[in-house]
């Protein structure tokens, strides 16, 4: 084979094995391996306190659920205004788990793997059920049905009192093969597993998008009726573009649960729902990569409001209350910025320095 | 029996401001299919602009009424001008967002005034002592907002279906390129259609706010309830707004009448009109007057 290694300047496949390969060049695969020893290895050298690692933590789950929201809205066109409420489906699965059996029962600490899938199992459930009006509904109906199962969800459990009307259900600490995870390093233990979880989901969406089930959720984004025509079934793939995102959403609410060693209701409201919408525009609906990227600028952008709020909080009269203000002011000016001048998101700028490297020093 | 019928007369009350909020959402949505989620933020605008143009400035409330009508037709327009102008053509999941952003913005900006945090009322310029008709009671500022709301609705319709302007809108939301080739401005007609939706949103608030007081989380949780209204009453129908708005009035009301303490039940009328919504949707994927647009290939 004639092709360039490191540095493919054009398209040299001969069979479809080629294409689908993972890393279509040594480059990318040597990038992927910098990254990864990059977050597997920061923790080792640098020690964050324990409010930053959160912070690291949320982000991640962050990440585990804006995947399932791309892979329903981004790849499968289908919106999706009630997100958080499949998080918190997972969430509350691990905390029904903990009302019934208790907080630091051997499943709980030590069965958690299985509790974290049994969740995204939950999730996939709900996820199909909620995606069966897809089955008629389209566009903006379709959202709005997504939006009431939102509105029942946050009724559901602020009413149930087997979910404690919203207030915290405790949840108990893990235990690893070293013994229980202690109070210092829960964060930073919680850490490797959620990046694990984000590596190996990612490489599943990854290998999902090159098969005919992932090819079938675009064909159907992209028009129903022409997918329909080619043989797909529109009704069942939106079905299921749903319960993909149920499953992620349920992974997400699981860690979500089992970080915070505690399930609260206004983790998972409307709200928070319109948030994983925003990281998955700023990141860049439709591309994998774009659902890491999202998290992590949103995230980002809230910790520095945050900080500027409370520095700007002493120059002004408190009856200004600025934290307030000032975090939905910045954040819908990023979505409105970033859909005017950007679309595309993040994503699409790391597509921009990708081909720049590629060309370099030629350019257009 | 005069329970039932007090319910009924407050479904009514609440359904007419649905109908009337929701209005301007199927103005905005049938001619240029945005759907605005940046409502409810409008509505509290307006009811802000009137309380602050009456208590701060000493307008009298009729003036200041019509004034925060006519300031928000502004907002709204410039709004569509500034922002939506730019993302006719644009997925519509990029709309949505877009008037999310714009909501978030307004949040922003309505937290910084004293609104964001505290409670107002409005001064009282009606009789205190309600109406009473055989057992069942309605105070006068339901009356009077009940009247007004009606007035509105039956204007905005008859200006949609008999003026000029009106009827370029009906052609620009029927076929963008054939209105555009007899010469109707679309972009003007967008920017119109916002603006009557400003108009008809701050009216809202005004109403509310005189009915139940200002309370901005209140006001802006009506831009989300106004969105089962449409749905319901099928996107693009105004009869279907005024219809569906009553029918979420009254399903409120009547299951915050009857349902509350029964089985331990609280606070069901947040969530029936949504579990109404979802099942009326299993039937009719198009609400009750939407219409079934053919697709094609």
């Amino acid at each position: 084979m004639s092709a360039n290694l490191w540095l493919a300047t054009g398209n040299f496949f001969t069979t479809y094995k080629q294409e689908q390969r993972t890393f279509l060049t040594s480059l990318d695969r040597s990038v992927f391996t910098f990254f990864l020893v990059l977050l597997f290895g920061w923790p080792l050298v640098f020690e964050l306190s324990n409010k930053y690692m959160l912070v690291v933590d949320n982000v991640l789950i962050a990440i585990v659920a804006v995947m399932g929201l791309n892979l329903v809205t981004g790849f499968a066109g289908l919106i999706s205004i009630g997100h958080a409420a499949f998080v918190g489906i997972g969430a509350y699965t691990i905390a029904s788990f903990c009302q019934t059996i208790g907080e630091s029962h051997i499943i709980i600490t030590h069965f958690w793997p299985v509790l974290i899938v049994f969740s995204g199992i939950v999730g996939a459930v709900f996820g199909a059920i909620v995606g069966l009006p897809a089955l008629r509904l389209k566009h903006l109906y379709l959202a709005i049905a997504t939006l009431s199962f939102q509105m029942i969800f946050e009724w559901t459990i602020q009413f149930m009192t087997f979910f404690n009307q919203g207030q915290t259900i405790y949840v108990g600490r893990v235990f690893w093969f070293t013994g229980k995870v202690g109070r210092s390093d829960h964060y930073l233990f919680w850490y490797f597993i959620i990046l694990t979880i984000v590596i190996l989901l990612g490489f599943g969406i990854r290998n999902l998008l090159k098969t005919r089930y992932g090819r079938c959720l675009v064909a159907v984004r992209d028009n129903d009726r022409a997918a329909d025509a080619m043989g797909m079934n529109p009704g069942l793939t939106k079905v299921y573009a749903f319960a993909l995102a149920g499953f992620f959403a349920g992974v997400a609410g699981a860690l979500h649960a089992y970080v915070y060693r505690g399930v609260g209701f206004e983790s998972f409201t409307l709200h928070e729902s319109i948030g994983y919408l925003a990281m998955a525009i700023v990141g860049g609906l439709g591309t994998l990569n774009g659902s890491f990227w999202g998290p992590v600028a949103i995230k980002f952008l809230d910790l520095q409001v945050e900080t500027l709020a409370e520095i700007a909080g002493q120059y002004m009269p408190s009856s200004m209350n600025l934290a307030t203000a000032l975090k939905p002011f910045t954040f819908g000016l990023v979505i409105v910025l970033f859909l005017m001048f950007e679309p595309r998101g993040i994503a699409n700028w790391w597509r921009i320095i990708k081909s720049y490297t590629k060309l370099w020093p030629f350019r257009y | 029996m005069s329970y039932f019928f007090q319910i009924v007369i407050s479904g009514i009350v609440v359904g007419s401001i649905y109908a009337l909020a929701a209005l301007g959402l199927v103005l905005v949505y049938k001619s240029s299919r945005v759907a605005n989620f940046a409502h409810g933020q409008i509505i509290a605008a307006g009811a802000f602009i009137t309380y602050y143009l009456t208590v701060s400035l000493g307008v009298p409330i009729f003036f200041s009424f019509i004034a925060s009508m006519i300031i928000t037709f502004f907002l709204a327009m410039s709004v569509e001008k500034i922002f939506l102008r730019r993302l006719i053509g644009e997925p519509i999941i990029s709309v949505i967002m877009v008037t999310i952003g714009l909501g978030s913005i307004l949040d922003g900006l309505i937290y910084l005034t004293p609104f964001g945090s505290e409670n107002f009322s409005f001064p009282h310029f009606l009789p205190q002592a309600p109406l009473s008709l055989g057992g069942v009671s309605i105070s006068w500022t339901q009356l009077v907002g009940i009247i007004i709301t009606f007035i509105l609705i039956g204007g905005l319709s008859w200006f949609f279906k008999k003026s000029t302007i009106g009827i370029s809108m009906r052609a620009v939301s029927d076929d963008q390129f054939g209105s555009m080739s007899v010469g109707i401005s679309v972009p003007k007609v967008f920017g119109l259609a916002w603006a009557l939706a400003g108009l008809s949103a701050a009216a809202a608030g005004c109403i509310i706010g005189n009915i139940t007081g200002l309370n901005f989380d209140t006001l802006h949780s009506f831009g989300i309830i106004v969105f089962p209204v449409i749905i319901l009453g099928g996107l693009d129908s105004i009869l279907g707004a005024v219809v569906a708005g009553i029918i979420i009035g009254l399903i409120q009301q009547f299951s915050s009448g009857y349902l509350d303490g029964n089985w331990g039940l609280s606070g069901t009328g947040e969530v029936m009109p949504y579990i109404i919504l979802v099942v009326v949707l299993f039937f009719k994927p198009h609400g009750l007057f939407g219409i079934h647009e053919i697709e094609r290939v």
